[in-house]
């Protein structure tokens, strides 16, 4: 075990983190119903009493306390229901749970920077003494009784595990404290199994997987039948020589007490092991649990499902998946070559029927190879909104402002990396549209005609070429005056200048500006909005924000989507040949020199569809050699973005390709070649190298060459 | 048949280095020297990949004229630049290109011809006189079998821009 231990604290903290997350999702909902379901108190009890086994069997001692007392408290609301808690305690609960998932995603990432844990809980831990004080000081009668019976139920049940082939028993009690007592009694099993030859039977049972038993084991510890004396001795050399064993006591069964006392004992659902010094009741242990599964029909058919999903994922390593992608694009390639292979253009149709059936068959399936290759590294965006919700809510706390979150599309998948990198983004922007976006008090929105509670929408949205996501608030908007009065006044701006609304918006973006004159805990210090930008280009996006004032800020991040293998049309100018990718065109005319109007500055410009578009003829932006000079000979592709929209004058269409993006070399980055519309290149079928054209900064490096 | 005889006499004189680096354990390095217009350039052995001819070449606008484009070397893009026109002379139809690893990027650069690999002391590399510095280059040394003068190219520099 301890080779691995590593990947044992790998799965420590994986789990911990789902765990937390999970919890920190009940509360949320819970808060906003201002009550705890018994479903979520079961789960919370659940989540508790798993993070302090694992915290156990890490040796996080610290962690382990705090989840303990979490969990008792848990036990108290579950025994007797939500009651327990009067309304006016129960913020004091949520912001107690907040707190406590706060302190262990801090812990769990000291632990995973290999930091120490502190060990200063005592605070904590009082807060929460004192919650289970207050509870208990208001049903001690009822705790009276809760304890009671669940003792007279165990003192009514013996062990009833053994049966008449199994007639000789054995006890073993674990060392205390060493947690994670069901895993060390199942490897004991374990051990016991491969010293002996002959079947025996354990209980309780599910000792692998079912850790809320750890308990009772560590009390009563587990029982072992074997069906000769012989099998036993064996086992007790195995099991005497087990460093977490501290004794064991043989026994040798009397019959098993009838069922009726045991149907009593179920009849309170309660923790039955909990009453120690009592023989255990390991089969009522069992019960209790079917009793449990079948009165909280949620939670109990949550938790098989839980495991299964655990089983069905396994986590890989994401270069390996970069590398299957590269793979697979040399495929699709491979595939384009041989099916357009020139040795087949003189051969007989007739006599390649066969061929292009396979042909066909192979392309359908590289189609597939390839959809499900790049789906492998899609994940969905809903765990970065979800954790909006809880700095909305902390945040509206501290603000003392009330705010809505409503979130649109989470189910939206984007590739792992950009996950990645618009989380810290997002992030930034909501704690904006709290601070600055949300007016400080409800009168100024009533005053305003909205709605007291401030809306904030969070919405993602994939369009196939680009991830939008778009963070929306109601609150006072900007004042662009006063920005560009600060822009002026910090030098970013020029006074004699007059700025478009959307110029404005962009000095907000740069770093060091805030608005804000004081700095607070969330905002102010004017790092945000420029690391905004700066991690939305890492990954080729564009921030875009719009506000009116007194109604609202919308931020708009759109990310392309890094689809390596994408749509493309491949146009020829001159002996070059470009691909444009496939979205972005909306059409594609032949047009006579009479169509084109000029204006003064020499740019041309061509009317479609009641709307005037700038002509791009692409051999003048490139200084190539085109084949057709003149306005008839050509074609021109009407290509649109969400920024722009224009028609690229070319020499021919030369038909629709998939290609595979490939990055151009970075040596060639150094001249600028990106900013010039060039995002990379793709080889295409015949071995040629075809260049990719991003159609949205195509237009605004020909508008750079239009200022000369 | 001159080339021939060349050919032969440098494998006389690679004998004779080698034999005399077995007497006095003179360090050597290999290089590859090619011929641009009358210049004969070397570059270290280790930093080629590859030599190769014919490829088609993709033009690359926006780009300085030295940069000649972009080459498809099995699935892979390389940059190419034609060392004539990096160093200012008339560009002629050639297509000898040498494949290069510099600072782990890979770049082909377009030659006149590629003429051997051969063994240089390294002690015999010169630098270059300061008011004679050329472009590109780190040093120099007279070729042993004496068919004349060997600049030592440094590829970092012929990147930088």
């Amino acid at each position: 075990m301890e080779n691995n231990s590593d990947s044992v604290l790998e799965m420590y903290l994986y789990e911990t983190n789902t765990l937390l997350e999970q919890l920190d999702n009940i509360m949320l909902s819970a808060e906003q119903a201002d009550t705890l379901s018994e479903d979520d108190v079961n789960e919370i009890f659940r989540i508790m009493h798993t993070l302090k086994g694992s915290a156990a069997m890490m040796e996080f001692e610290p962690l382990m306390t705090i989840a303990h007392r979490i969990e008792d408290l848990f036990y108290l609301i579950r025994e007797n229901t939500m009651e327990v808690v009067p309304e006016q305690d129960r913020p004091q609960l949520f912001d107690l749970l907040f707190k406590s998932i706060d302190y262990f995603r801090n812990e769990v990432s000291k632990i995973e920077n290999g930091e120490p844990l502190s060990n200063n809980i005592d605070n904590f831990l009082n807060a929460i003494n004192m919650f289970i004080n207050k509870i208990n000081g208001e049903t001690a009668e009822a705790q009276g009784q809760a304890q009671t019976q669940p003792a007279q139920a165990a003192s009514a049940v013996k062990t009833s595990g053994a049966d008449a082939n199994h007639r000789y028993s054995l006890r073993v009690f674990l060392d205390a404290g060493c947690g994670m007592e069901n895993l060390r009694a199942f490897m004991a099993v374990n051990d016991v199994k491969d010293q002996c030859i002959h079947e025996f039977t354990y209980e309780p049972e599910g000792l692998e997987t079912d850790s809320s038993l750890s308990e009772s084991i560590s009390e009563n510890g587990f029982v072992m039948h074997f069906s000769s004396d012989d099998d036993r001795k064996q086992a007790i050399q195995v099991v005497g020589g087990l460093g977490f064993v501290k004794t064991y006591q043989e026994i040798d069964e009397e019959p098993p007490q009838e069922a009726a006392a045991q149907a009593e004992a179920v009849s309170e659902p309660s923790k039955v092991a909990e009453s120690t010094e009592k023989e255990p009741a390991p089969a009522v242990k069992r019960k209790v649990e079917s009793a449990e599964t079948t009165k909280t029909d949620a939670s109990g058919t949550q938790n098989p499902a839980h495991h299964q999903i655990k089983q069905s994922l396994i986590s890989v390593n994401l270069s390996k998946l970069d590398q299957l992608m590269a793979v697979v694009g040399e495929i699709v390639i491979t595939e384009a070559m041989v099916t357009a292979s020139p040795d087949l253009k003189g051969m007989d149709a007739a006599k390649l029927d066969n061929f292009n059936k396979s042909a066909r068959q192979l392309r359908k399936l590289t189609d597939e190879l390839q959809d499900i290759s790049m789906s492998l590294r899609m994940v969905p965006v809903s765990g970065t909104f979800q954790k909006m919700r809880r700095i909305v809510r902390d945040m509206g706390q501290k603000l003392g402002r009330r705010a809505n979150l409503t979130i649109i599309g989470e189910d939206t998948e984007i590739d792992k990396t950009i996950v990645d990198a618009i989380s810290d983004p997002i992030m930034h922007i909501v704690r904006n549209s709290m601070d600055h976006g949300i007016e400080p008090d409800e009168e100024t929105r009533i005053a305003a005609g909205k709605n007291p509670e401030g809306e904030i929408i969070l919405s993602a949205q994939n369009t196939g070429s680009e991830v939008i996501i778009r963070i929306e608030d109601d609150g006072a908007g900007v004042d662009s005056d006063a920005v560009l009065r600060k822009a002026i006044k910090q030098g970013l701006a020029s006074p004699d200048v007059d700025y478009s609304q959307r110029e404005i918006l962009n000095f907000l973006m740069m770093p060091g500006f805030s608005t804000n004159t004081e700095v607070t805990e969330f905002s102010g210090r004017g790092v945000g909005m420029d690391v905004v930008k700066k991690n939305i280009e890492s990954v080729a996006g564009t921030v875009l924000m719009t506000s009116e004032f007194g109604k609202g800020t919308c931020t708009t991040l759109k990310i392309p989507l890094t689809t390596a293998i994408m749509d493309g049309m491949e146009v020829a100018v001159g002996d070059s040949i470009f691909t444009i990718p496939l979205q972005t065109i909306r059409q594609s005319f032949n047009a006579s020199e009479s169509d084109i109007i000029h204006d003064a500055m020499q740019g041309e410009m061509i009317g479609k569809m009641d709307n005037f578009y700038p002509v791009v003829r692409l051999h003048e932006l490139y200084g190539l050699e085109p084949r057709a000079r003149k306005t008839d000979d050509g074609i021109f592709v009407w290509v649109e973005t969400s920024e722009s929209s224009y028609c690229l004058f070319v020499d021919e269409l030369l038909g629709e390709q998939q290609v595979v993006i490939k990055p151009l070399p970075t040596y060639l980055n150094s001249f600028g070649i990106k900013e010039a519309g060039i995002v990379g290149c793709t080889i295409l079928g015949d071995g040629n190298i075809s260049l990719i054209l991003d159609v949205a900064s195509l237009l605004t490096s020909n508008a750079g060459f239009a200022g000369y | 048949m001159s080339d021939e005889n060349m050919l032969f006499a440098t494998e006389d004189e690679q004998m004779a280095a080698l034999n005399k680096k077995e007497l006095n354990e003179v360090v050597t390095k290999k290089y590859l020297t090619f011929q641009t217009d009358n210049l004969m350039f070397g570059i270290e052995a280790e930093s080629v990949i590859e030599i190769i001819t014919n490829y088609p070449i993709t033009k690359i606008p926006m780009v300085p004229d030295y940069v000649r484009g972009i080459i498809n070397l099995r699935g892979q893009t390389i940059p190419l630049i034609d060392m004539r026109l990096r160093l200012s002379l008339m560009s002629i139809d050639t297509d000898c290109i040498i494949v290069l690893n510099v600072n782990d990027m890979q770049i082909g650069i377009l030659v006149d011809t590629v003429n051997q690999i051969i063994d240089i002391p390294v002690e015999t590399i010169l630098p270059m006189p300061a008011h004679n510095a050329q472009k590109y280059v780190s040093g120099m040394c007279a070729m042993p079998d004496g068919s004349g003068t060997m600049l030592v190219l440094d590829c970092p520099l012929l990147l930088q821009s």
